[in-house]
């Protein structure tokens, strides 16, 4: 037997202008939980997003001695192109390195004074493709006894600290989201299961005229379907404005642990759909189970 | 059509609701089920439309064994088996018209089959005029026979009635009783339980007595005292 979509619209629109309260209640817990949530996954990225900028930013730098042949050069520069663990590097030759000095210094003039660029060494500037603090400290090792190198310089506690941290501080942070997800759906099944259980008898009624099971879930479901997807809707101005408010700390240098927290609009889009998707999935999956309970007549 | 074999119900608590009841009943009849309060006639309606299942022995309608039926023939079983019941269990948010034409709609019916066999149906039990009133803008009366046209409106071959007239007066009792005999008289199977005796004895039809769960009389044109 063919369900009618005539029928299930009908059942749906019924359903929503007899239980308004509820239908409403449903929504804001929704609302309120996915917001919730979503937030969450949008501190995790931002710190995620943070410590990989501050990780992109980690490079070993290989000092050559400044009077290194062309040839000790070619070498290093060989080594470099070939190895897959790097990425890229900047050469910064003996006036880049003055440059460098110069405005490094540029409130000591007397230590400007007795630099020249020959006595600077040239250096390799290189960014791995990794970013594990090990990797790092053994690719750097492979330089330090090439011919020509005067020194191979790393931050590797700076890495080590802030593998660590971010690590941590990701894990805390998805934690938290997860028992914010399962708080959130505890509390929208419960409410949703409220809303069921003051229509029983109505169930009962259905069942008893011999409506078979899927008549009786479809409108339910399709009504827990909109009420996720409002619910979720809702979250996501509320996600913009959590993200635009961080933004404003912008100006704010007291802040600015907030401040690199801001995400990309496009990453809340995403984190708006999923938010969205997961309204609409605990919608139907808990009108499936909070109406199954009454179906046994 | 319908047959009881040994059919033995124990609820949970080791109440016995009934105990190797045996009986057949051949289409077209009207059956009074009579007894206390108490005695299994609420438990004999309910093992016909598989809300209850036997624990022993087995119910047969139309040659399928009831208790035996998957979970998913159950909604057909139900269309063959209308209900009605003392607290009339309509749906209080929705019209008259509504209340009989869901239980057409939920039997899979077109829309066009709804319209003309609804309006047919709310003539039979009287209520043409009400069509639009919700339940609780009925009288008892009223309200019981909303609930005989959606019991009535998929033309089932058996009717199951558990007190019907509970809460009705005599009058409105009466017209009840003239209903569910010209739905009887359609070659429909009532099957009603009561234990008001001036409704049996007015009737003349065959009676089944329960005392306590088990099947104590069965007489054709029985009384009741």
């Amino acid at each position: 037997m063919a369900l009618s979509l005539g029928y299930v619209f009908r059942e749906t629109r019924g359903n929503l202008r007899w239980n308004v309260t509820l239908f409403a209640a449903t929504i804001v817990a929704v609302w309120v939980s996915l917001t919730l949530f979503g937030s969450s996954l949008l501190i995790r990225e931002g710190v995620e997003q943070a410590t990989g900028r501050w990780r992109g930013g980690i490079e070993f730098i290989v000092f050559m001695n400044a009077d290194a042949t062309e040839a000790q050069h070619a070498a290093i520069r060989g080594a470099l192109d070939e190895n897959p663990e790097i990425g890229g590097y900047d050469f910064v030759d003996q006036q880049g390195a003055y440059n460098e000095f110069i405005t490094e210094f540029a409130d000591r003039p007397e230590l400007i004074e007795n630099v020249t660029p020959e006595i600077l060494p040239p250096s390799y500037r290189v960014k791995p493709t990794v970013d594990d603090a090990d990797v790092i400290e053994a690719l750097a090792a492979q330089f330090d006894t090439r011919p020509g190198v005067r020194q191979v310089t790393l931050p590797v506690e700076v890495i080590r600290t802030l593998q660590q941290n971010s690590q941590k501080v990701s894990v805390f942070v998805l934690i938290i989201a997860i028992v914010v997800l399962l708080a959130a759906l505890m509390l929208i099944a419960n409410t949703i299961r409220t809303a069921i259980f003051a229509r029983r008898q109505d169930i009962e009624v259905m069942k008893l005229v011999g409506a078979s099971n899927w008549y009786v879930r479809l409108p339910f479901m399709v009504e827990g379907t909109i009420q996720g997807v409002i619910g979720g809707a809702l979250a996501i101005p509320m996600l913009f404005l959590m993200n635009n408010l961080m933004a404003g700390f912008v100006q704010d240098d007291y802040l600015e642990l907030l401040r690199s927290l801001v995400v990309d609009s496009a990453v809340v889009w995403n984190t708006s759909l999923l938010v969205t998707g997961i309204g609409a999935a605990v919608g139907v999956v808990g009108s499936l189970f909070a109406v199954g309970r009454f179906l046994d007549v | 059509m319908i047959e009881l074999d040994q059919v033995t119900k124990i609820y949970k608590g080791e109440v016995l609701a009934l105990y190797s009841v045996s009986c057949k009943i051949t289409k077209g009849e009207f059956i009074f089920l009579v007894g206390p309060s108490g005695s299994g006639k609420s438990t004999f309606l309910k093992l016909l439309n598989r809300q209850e299942t036997a624990d022993q022995g087995a119910v047969w309608i139309a040659g399928k064994e009831v208790g035996a039926l998957p979970r998913s023939s159950v909604p057909k079983l139900r269309r063959l088996v209308g209900c009605i019941f003392q607290d009339f269990k309509l749906l209080p948010n929705r019209t008259v018209y509504e209340n009989v034409a869901f239980a057409l709609e939920v039997t899979g019916r077109s829309r066009q089959q709804v319209r003309t066999q609804v309006p047919s149906l709310l003539e039979l039990v009287g209520l043409s005029k009400k069509t639009h009133s919700f339940p609780h803008e009925l009288s008892g009366g009223e309200q019981q026979r909303v609930s005989i046209a959606r019991a009535f409106v998929n033309r089932p071959p058996i009717l199951l009635a558990d007190e019907p007239t509970g809460n009705l007066d005599g009058d409105t009792s009466n017209g009840i009783m003239r209903l569910l005999a010209e739905i009887n008289k359609r070659g429909t199977t009532v099957v009603m339980a009561t234990h008001d005796q001036n409704i049996v004895n007015a009737a003349r039809r065959r009676v089944l007595r329960l005392d306590r769960g088990r099947l104590t009389a069965d007489e054709a044109k029985g009384r009741y005292s």
